[in-house]
């Protein structure tokens, strides 16, 4: 069974392909279907097997099925049980699901190295466990302007409150991820280490910060924990496998195995990754908003055509976009740098033009590129100008330029000189950007759809694009191809009882998932209702995906429209307004069960959450004017309960 | 035959065809429509389209305006996922086409603010603004109905806008004529408080009495079976084009005062191409009355149409049919058996132009009037050529009314001597003198729903009655 593994289809080398054909070749299907189900399961905890049926698919229920039959070495042994070990806590808050993933990548190699572990998300974590904590290590990720993951607000609330426990016996480490183009860098991790400090829990090693390239430093991190752990904990490491207390969403891992590939050895959700993007196709570049439309949203169809990618409705897809040619010319003509200069990076040799133009930002500005940049140009002005800026300035002159900005207003004196090499090094690696996905693979199968808005800006009198939103709108052409990889985001899913209403608040490019989700009720023939609240600037030009929602008003899918074209009168009016207008409805659907989506920048989703606890506030206690405990109350129990999911950004 | 007169019978099909073809479409609409409410209001506050329901489309007429989308742009919408780009254009009605510079005025605020910036004279006398999205449709007819204009039946199956001579040499005779227009169309106006209640009241409450259930005396609660077209000539001009008109009152003068109407009925001209079961048909003169029975005679042929109009088939619904089936003579009769008298018989009259005469004249009051070529009736802002602004000064100046005439062109009417200069004056500035040009511009095109059917015109009518 194994003659069709191969190099090409396969993570394995030629001699790893031979040992395993020899090895495996001799197994009958049943010994083969035992064992696939028996890594599969070890890769992802095997007792949570049997911990949480609910959450699986039929193929790991299979895989559960033959496990338990089959494999009593799969089961923890009373020995196991009996050996006394510390339990390394490993807890995280993540929105966009990269802080999940690291820590459940932390908690699989401790457990390979024989720690006893328990994972939790910190939406699971139960606060007054928090004093009995003895070992801990917290991933906490920082969204917006400083804001932490909808997961770790009651934390924080607990922690900054007068209920907070002494906590003299923890021992903890902080690993922060964030994006040091925002203000706040990192800010959740520090603040999170601050008040345990506070609380007289001390740290077992520096806090990490990672930036959004965080591989690299959030793999030494977890060394340094695991080598920690092994040292403090004990470990059991002839036991297998390893004891942990698993939770439910752990099984995802599994899952998506098992849909992609049904059993094979090769899981394909692990083939395309961010480091390794599936180069899909570009079948269709249409522009969807109308003539006169002061916006320029496109809708991108790709093509995941034997890729084997698997994607949920609400899920957003990677994208690695290319730097304008155009503005990287004009870039290395004003430096005086011949685009063909070669320049070593990441062990490569390649072209200056080519390291601009596919492997550097330079549509997003840094600190640390402004400041670099400001020394090698020798500009005098330059230098004055940054000396004078406090940080909060300083973070919106970065705002409001790019690269170009810099070298036209400030292009380097005669005593600076910047060399190709020079300008490589003080850029930051180039980003994959992120798009919530528009489609469901129920009806559009082997195509993933886009909702892309170009971002500009003309904040210092000059129009700059979006690199990646100018890429894909304005220079991928159908028939070319695109990099890119699924990022899951189990966060923002439609509930599986397919009775429960949805609420789908969003602006603009906000209500790509929408879409998706209305594929997905069309296709499973769900019974749920379903309310749209879509805010854009105008009626006419601005209603994306126009004829799709009426159609599936027409056809009673989508039970009803509700929308705020804040520019079609005098007032500005906005979808928070319509929830303040309705907030009768809203509190009536809510009762029924309703989950309330909210997609969008930010700014409004920050507006719509606040009209969101007012209305249900003002329901819930009567009172017109409910104080900011009534309507924290309401924002935490809607967290508690999952029933205000976001996808901001 | 039925001979009931009961309005509102709904007994389509009576046409001298006896065929049993269901009623139109149409009908049902207006049927369900509880006297043309349909379900606008719940239409206008869905704001996630810029359209209105389907079978608001149709009763939309009744109330002055239709649905049109822009087709230039139809097929890249589509690709774009969006409606297509609905507008409105919006008719209001100027009986006899005599609008103050008041009304001029708040015409002129209204095309600028919630339309596109122009007016159209229309072949009926009527304005027109184009380009109304959905949300504006209300404080746009509202607006209208402030200057004392009005959008009901200004298109729909009933009366619509009654047209009159506009400039005739005797201005004593016009006053009188222009009258019989206005109080016949008055008459004729549909009796729902739909309008009101839709267009006037405050955010679309009802705000009808209960327990006073609508009555449309006249029309009855399915209206007719197609439009209705009503027209008075004075002659020598048949401006007007009174042959193509449903029912014409033809004005017949004694010493420069208004003695009384020859009546005439059954013509039109539109016909379907290449459906040879339509045709046009000039209208036939019936006879004689007096100016105070304009209005029961317009009442009576109003009805008739009602109950004998074929309901089957719109392309056979206006009157020209239902006479080409019945005969002239059943009509005459079945009009004095309603009138309850005998018409007298016509006299003598003669036409003998129906063109618009440019530049100034003057009426036997001492009074001058300035007739204007607009091309197309489209009265705009368009390069050098400002129309729309120098017909707005004109209007703030001017110290009588303007004339709307069949041919789409304007009247400045009623100008003392002392005032011709400042008007000439604004005229030239404003480009409003193409008709001293020799070549007028060339036209531009059109939305085609814009377009109203291009009237036949007949230049030379002339019957000489025994008398």
């Amino acid at each position: 069974m194994l003659q069709a593994l191969k190099v090409e289809n396969s993570p394995f080398s030629e001699q790893q392909v031979q040992q395993l054909q020899q090895s495996f070749g001799q197994l009958d299907p049943q010994q083969s279907l035992w064992l696939s189900g028996y890594l599969a399961g070890s890769m992802a905890g095997g007792p949570a097997l049997t911990a949480s049926p609910a959450r699986l698919s039929g193929t790991a229920m299979a895989i559960s099925a033959a496990l338990s039959a089959a494999a009593p070495v799969a089961q923890p042994s009373p020995a196991a049980a009996a050996v006394p070990q510390k339990t390394l806590n490993i807890l995280y808050a993540s929105q966009t699901g990269n802080g999940e993933f690291l820590a459940q990548g932390l908690a699989q190699r401790a457990e390979q190295a024989g720690l006893t572990v328990q994972l939790q998300s910190l939406n699971e974590f139960r606060l007054p466990g928090l004093k009995k904590l003895e070992h801990a290590v917290f991933v906490m990720s920082t969204h917006g302007e400083g804001d932490p993951p909808d997961d770790a607000i009651d934390l924080f609330e607990f922690l900054a409150s007068s209920r907070a426990p002494k906590l003299a016996g923890l021992k903890f480490r902080v690993l922060s991820l964030g994006d040091s183009s925002y203000e706040k860098f990192c800010e959740c991790g520090r603040e999170l280490e601050t008040l345990l400090l506070a609380q007289g829990a001390s740290t077992f090693g520096d806090r990490v910060d990672c930036d959004v390239e965080y591989e690299t430093d959030a793999q030494a991190w977890s060394e340094q924990v695991l080598d920690w752990g092994k040292q403090h904990l004990g470990t059991a490491a002839d036991q297998a496998p390893a004891q942990r207390l698993v939770q439910p969403q752990d099984l995802n891992a599994l899952e998506a195995q098992s849909i992609s590939g049904n059993l094979s050895l090769v899981p394909a959700t692990t083939i395309w990754s961010r480091s390794r993007p599936f180069p899909s196709i570009a079948q269709r570049v249409q522009k969807i908003t109308g003539l006169e439309s002061g916006k320029d949203v496109f809708h991108i169809e790709l093509s995941l055509e034997d890729s084997g990618l698997r994607y949920s409705p609400g899920d957003s897809l990677g994208v690695w976009a290319f730097n304008n040619a155009e503005l990287v010319s004009k870039l290395l003509r004003r430096l005086d740098i011949d685009p063909g200069t070669r320049v070593a990076l990441d062990e490569r040799n390649r072209s200056v033009r080519e390291n601009l133009t596919r492997y550097r930002e330079i549509t997003r500005l840094t600190v640390d590129t402004v400041r670099q940049y400001a020394a090698l140009a020798a500009n005098q002005r330059l230098n004055r100008q940054l000396d004078g800026l406090d940080e909060a300035q300083f973070r919106e002159f970065i705002e409001a330029r790019q690269l170009i900005d810099l070298v036209e207003a400030w292009p380097p004196e005669a005593a600076g000189r910047i060399d190709a090499s020079a300008l490589v090094g003080i850029l930051r690696p180039l980003a994959p950007r992120s798009y919530s996905i528009a489609s469901s693979q129920s009806i559009v199968d082997e195509e993933v759809h886009l909702t892309v808005a170009t971002l500009r800006s003309n904040a210092i009198g000059q129009q700059r694009e979006g690199a990646a939103s100018q890429y894909l709108n304005h220079e991928l052409q159908a028939g070319d191809q695109v990099g890119v990889f699924v990022e899951p985001n189990r966060r923002f899913r439609l509930p599986e009882d397919p009775t429960v209403p949805v609420i789908m608040i969003g602006a603009g490019t906000g209500v790509a998932p929408y879409r998706a989700f209305m594929q997905e009720i069309e296709e499973q023939g769900d019974e749920r209702d379903s309310w749209l609240i879509f805010g854009n600037p105008h009626q006419r030009t601005d209603f994306l995906y126009q004829r799709e929602w009426l159609k599936w008003r027409d056809q009673g899918l989508l039970s009803r429209i509700d929308v705020a074209f804040s520019r079609d009168q005098p007032e500005k009016y906005y979808v928070q307004h319509v929830i303040s207008e309705q907030a009768e409805r809203l509190n009536d659907w809510m009762k029924r069960g309703a989950v309330v989506y909210v997609c969008g920048c930010l700014a409004m989703g920050h507006e719509v959450e606040r009209a969101i606890a007012q209305a249900l506030a003002r329901a819930r206690t009567g009172e017109s004017e409910p104080g900011s405990e009534q309507l924290a109350e309401v924002l935490s129990g809607l967290r508690r309960e999952r029933k205000l999911l976001k996808d901001l950004y | 035959m039925s001979t009931d007169t009961t309005p509102g019978t709904l007994s389509g099909g009576q046409a001298g065809t006896g065929n049993q073809a269901p009623l139109t479409a149409v009908e049902g609409i207006k049927s369900r429509s509880n006297f043309l409410r349909g379900s606008i209001v719940e239409s206008l506050a869905d704001k996630a389209t810029g359209a209105l329901a389907e079978d608001d489309t149709q009763l939309s007429k009744f109330h002055g305006f239709y649905q049109q989308d822009d087709r230039d742009h139809r097929e890249e919408r589509r690709r774009q996922m969006l409606e297509p780009d609905y507008q409105f254009m919006i008719r209001a009605r100027v009986p006899g086409g005599i609008c103050t510079t008041d009304q001029w005025l708040a015409l002129d605020k209204i095309a600028r603010q919630w339309a596109n910036g122009t007016i159209r004279i229309t072949t009926r006398q009527a304005f027109q603004l184009h380009g109304v999205i959905k949300s504006n449709l209300k404080p746009t007819i509202r607006s209208i109905n402030d200057c004392l204009l009005d959008t009901i039946a200004a298109c729909g199956d009933v009366n619509r806008n009654v047209m009159a001579t506009p400039l005739p040499e005797q201005s004593a005779l016009h006053r009188q004529v222009s009258e019989a227009a206005r109080s016949v169309s008055a008459h004729l106006t549909p009796n729902t408080t739909a309008y009101h209640e839709i267009w006037l009241s405050e955010d679309g409450a009802r705000t009808k009495v209960a327990g006073t259930p609508d009555k449309e005396p006249i029309y009855g609660p399915t209206y007719l079976p197609r439009k209705f077209k009503m027209a008075f000539a004075i002659p020598p001009r048949n401006d007007t084009d009174v042959f193509a008109h449903d029912l014409g009152f033809i004005a017949i003068e004694d010493g420069g005062k208004l003695a009384g109407f020859n009546v005439t009925v059954a013509g039109g001209m539109g016909v379907t191409h290449a459906d040879p079961a339509t045709f046009p048909r000039l209208a036939d003169v019936l006879g004689y009355c007096r100016p105070d029975q304009v209005n029961a005679i317009a009442e009576a042929v109003v009805t008739i149409q009602r109950d004998f109009g074929d309901r089957t088939e719109r392309k056979h619904a206006r009157l020209k049919y239902t006479v080409e089936d019945r005969g002239l003579e059943w009509l005459h009769q079945e009009l004095e058996r309603r009138l309850g008298y005998r018409l007298d018989a016509p006299r003598s009259f003669e036409f003998t132009h129906s063109g618009d005469e440019y530049g100034w004249q003057r009426t036997d009051d001492g009074l001058w009037h300035l007739s204007l070529f607009i091309e197309n009736g489209r009265v705009a802002d368009r390069g050098v050529s400002r129309q729309l602004t120098g017909l707005r000064e004109i209007a703030k100046i001017h110290q009588g009314e303007f004339r709307l005439s069949p041919n789409q062109n304007l009247v400045i009417a009623g100008v003392a001597d002392s005032d011709r200069t400042r008007i000439d004056q604004l005229v030239v500035a404003h480009r409003l003198d193409d008709f001293r040009r020799s070549s007028p511009l060339s036209s531009t095109p059109w939305p085609a729903l814009a377009f109203q059917p291009a009237d036949c015109r007949w230049p030379k009518v002339s019957v000489i009655c025994p008398n």
